[in-house]
């Protein structure tokens, strides 16, 4: 049976576990490797499974594209059981980006980005113009990077082309393995923003593995919490896990600084800013703020500048309204469990 | 000095390069002996050696064949394939050795394959699975292609090897190079024995340097960047 | 080989056992000879690597084309100028041990892990006191492993020698291949498999011996 998934509109599909669990050896041993899981992600979705090493994330990843086949339960693709699909042709289907990249070293990176069009047998012309395609999408110059081969390039580069790789055919579905856990952290950042607009302008479905809680924060739209024995703590968006975590164990993971964290994950435009002031007064301050700020960066640069309160401009240069360190604590007092990454 | 000129002397005189033992039907004797041998071996060897490294069965057996035959000498091989080439009504010379041959080609060939394929980065492998590639396309598309250095390099110790023993196929009255040395040894010619010598190095040599240049044009570029391919197994294992 | 005759003539064998065990021995000596000075050589070679690394390439280029050339093509090219002697045969056998040993034994000192190397410069080695201390040890299992392949090759080739008028169980298997008689062949063949065997043996019990620190993770 072939996999028809999402093809023609090209939105990400729906993935859905149902009560899937994965035993090894003696079934059921006393720790199971994923013990009953059962989550929705919705199409257009990012949802990160964040835990401890040994928490069945990757596992549980692995169970969608069968390189790992559970034990009981199952998981469906768009409603269709992936158990009854041909194991290949689902693969062919499915994204898939893995820490260590994974690069084949004898392929130049554009015939590695079109290894997928090639197996599905797309005419030369066509999976041509998909890789300069996707290089650009990825930000990578085509002209320049083409013909290198993976050991002429640097590691950001090396993600880079496994993403494009991973999503030479378009696929509704996109699997990633904690996809920038061996880059430098300001590459990494780099990639988890170009990451994020990507999986925004294709509206794919992405599941995304990682043990860093700051990074699972930010790129899920839903972040499941696992724990060791493959059990999940919470499935829910970044922002009411930090308010409300579902557990102690949750609460211990995500941290003591879980208020600081969550201001990552509000702009101040989406804060209530004061307007009291005429803009002759603005000319005054020293401190400027952005709309498309993040209430984190907008606080540190206040207490930086020593200051309380400061000036919010639109992306147009349009006063907005001063942000306040009171309106700041009020905004907790008023809304502990804000609904911010819900943009 | 005077031994060189008269080395040179033997090697222009026209006598030695025509006729049944001349140097053309001595050489071509040689290669033909050395390619078919090699070629048997080739077809027995690779294919086990690619079946062994796809599935990841067999490692022990690997390292047996290959601690077993390196500690039988060739010169053994070579005696033992005279009663079987007897048996099989084939005579003296050509056969025997062929057949002596082939069992020195394997080794090298199956053990460098299967390493090769072995040891392809596992992070290869699970992409190329986790792209949809079967087990057939994995091993055409990701394993035999970065495995080729080390593959290349046991097809080319076992052609060196092979080139290098059917030297000795002269003791068994076979054609080829050998017949210079086993001759000048028989008859105290030292320039003849000298000249046959010379000529095997030679060959060996070629076959050496044929097999270098076909890694250039066989191994992607991408690997040969990745560093030197001087790894050779069959020469480090010891199980 | 001649028609009736069995592959193995029990009576000749014990009616020779004197004349056989003289083939060990001297199978044994020209063996030994030449793996102990290769040895030594090699471990010359690969120090002076370590000196010069730039030396490297041209040594093994050499030990390679040695290598290269077939044994009885080497014992031939050395005849006009050493004639028929033990010097032949040895200098055909060391150096035909270079390329593995050297290899093996430079490789050894090179996979002592950088951080084991700074530790011990670290603690105030010098660079002799970090060879004989650290590396060496280290290195031990790689070069033992060279030295088994070096070994059990080497007592292989030196039946060939028997071809350049020296004894050992070439001389059997000569003898047998030139009279059409079978035993002979078949016994020094054998014999010298199994000593090949055992030196292998030998070595992998020496290398136990001397790296007790893998003891404990095997």
């Amino acid at each position: 049976m072939a996999l028809t998934l999402g093809r023609g509109d090209r939105k990400g599909a729906t993935v859905t576990f149902e009560h899937a669990s994965k035993y090894y050896g003696a079934s059921p041993g006393p720790s199971p490797a994923v013990d009953d899981l059962s989550l929705q992600v919705e199409p257009g979705e990012v949802c990160v499974l964040v835990g401890p090493s040994g928490c069945g994330k990757t596992t549980s990843l692995k169970m969608v594209n069968r390189l790992v086949e559970p034990s009981s339960g199952r998981v469906l693709i768009d409603g269709t059981d992936v158990a009854a699909v041909d194991a290949v042709s689902l693969r062919r289907s499915v994204g898939y980006v893995i820490q260590q990249v994974g690069l084949f070293p004898h392929q130049t990176v554009a015939e590695n980005v079109g290894t997928v069009p090639k197996l599905l047998g797309w005419p030369r012309a066509r999976i041509n113009a998909r890789i300069d395609e996707l290089m650009d999408l990825v930000g990578l110059d085509p002209d320049q990077m083409r013909n290198r081969y993976p050991a002429q390039l640097s590691g950001g580069e090396r993600q880079r082309v496994g993403l494009a790789r991973a999503m030479a055919a378009e696929p509704p579905v996109m699997l990633m393995d904690e996809p920038f856990a061996a880059v430098d952290p300001l590459v990494r950042e780099r990639l988890q923003d170009e990451l994020l607009r990507i999986q925004r302008q294709l509206g794919t479905t992405v599941l995304f593995v990682t043990h860093d809680i700051n990074e699972a924060l930010k790129m899920g739209t839903r972040v499941a919490v696992m724990e060791q024995g493959g059990h999940l703590a919470q499935y829910s968006p970044p922002a009411e896990i930090l308010a409300r975590p579902a557990t102690e164990y949750v609460a211990r993971f995500v941290g003591a600084d879980r208020a600081l964290k969550s201001l990552a994950l509000r702009t101040l435009g989406q804060m209530d800013l004061e307007a009291r002031r005429g803009s002759a007064e603005i000319q005054d301050q020293s401190i400027s703020l952005g709309a498309d700020q993040t209430v984190r960066d907008a606080l540190s640069a206040l207490l930086a500048a020593g200051r309380a309160e400061g000036p919010v401009f639109g992306s147009d240069g349009r006063f907005l309204g001063f942000f306040t360190l009171d309106a700041l604590v009020k905004s907790f007092v008023r809304e502990p469990e804000s609904s911010g990454n819900s943009t | 000095m005077n031994f060189l000129i008269g080395v040179g002397a033997w090697l222009v005189g026209p006598a030695h390069w025509q006729g049944g033992d001349g140097i053309p039907v001595r050489v071509m004797e040689h290669l033909s002996m050395s390619v078919a041998a090699w070629a048997v071996a080739l077809c027995l060897a690779l294919p086990l050696g690619l079946f062994l490294g796809h599935t990841g069965r067999g490692g022990g057996v690997a390292i047996n064949v290959a601690n077993i035959a390196r500690a039988i000498p060739s010169l053994a091989v070579l005696s033992l394939s005279l009663p079987l080439a007897f048996g099989l009504g084939l005579g003296l010379g050509f056969w025997p050795t062929v057949i002596a041959l082939v069992p020195l080609g394997i080794p090298p060939i199956l053990i460098n394959t299967y390493t090769a394929i072995r040891s392809v980065d596992k992070d290869i492998v699970e992409a190329a699975r986790g792209m949809g590639m079967d087990g057939w396309q994995v091993l055409r598309q990701a394993e035999v292609p970065t495995g080729a250095p080390v593959i290349l390099t046991g097809l080319r110790t076992a052609a060196v090897t092979i080139v290098a023993t059917a030297t000795l196929g002269a003791i068994v009255a076979s054609g080829g190079l050998g017949r210079y040395l086993v001759d000048g040894l028989a008859r105290q010619d030292e320039t003849r024995l000298f000249v046959g010598a010379l000529l095997v190095a030679i060959l060996a040599m070629l076959t050496e340097g044929a097999f270098a240049w076909l890694g250039k044009a066989v191994v992607s570029p991408g690997l040969q960047q990745a560093g030197r391919h001087d790894q050779e197994p069959w020469m480090m294992w010891t199980g | 080989m001649n028609p009736g005759e069995p592959l193995i003539r029990w009576d000749w064998v014990w009616a020779h056992t004197s004349d056989i065990g003289q083939r060990v021995a001297e199978h044994c000596v020209l063996a030994g000879i030449a793996v102990l000075f290769g040895f030594l050589l090699a471990f010359g070679l690969a120090i002076l690597i370590r000196q010069q690394p730039l030396t490297y390439e041209p040594i093994t280029w050499v030990a390679g084309v040695i290598y290269t050339v077939p044994s009885l093509a080497l014992f031939a090219l050395l005849i006009p100028f050493t004639g028929l002697s033990l010097m032949t045969a040895e200098i055909g056998l060391i150096g035909y041990t270079q390329v593995i040993l050297v290899r093996n034994i430079v490789s050894g000192l090179r996979s002592v892990a950088p951080d084991i190397r700074e530790a011990a410069i670290g603690m105030g080695c010098t660079s002799q006191q970090l060879l004989w201390r650290v590396e060496l040890p280290l290195a031990l299992p790689i070069i033992v492993a060279g030295l088994r392949v070096t070994t059990v090759s080497t007592i292989g080739l030196t039946t060939v020698t028997a071809l350049i008028g020296q004894g050992g169980l070439g001389f059997l298997i000569l003898d047998g291949i030139q009279r059409f008689f079978s035993t002979p062949l078949l016994v020094g063949a054998f014999l010298s498999v199994l000593l090949a065997i055992g030196a292998d043996l030998l070595l992998v019990f020496v290398e136990r011996l001397s790296s007790p620190w893998k003891r404990a993770i095997v």
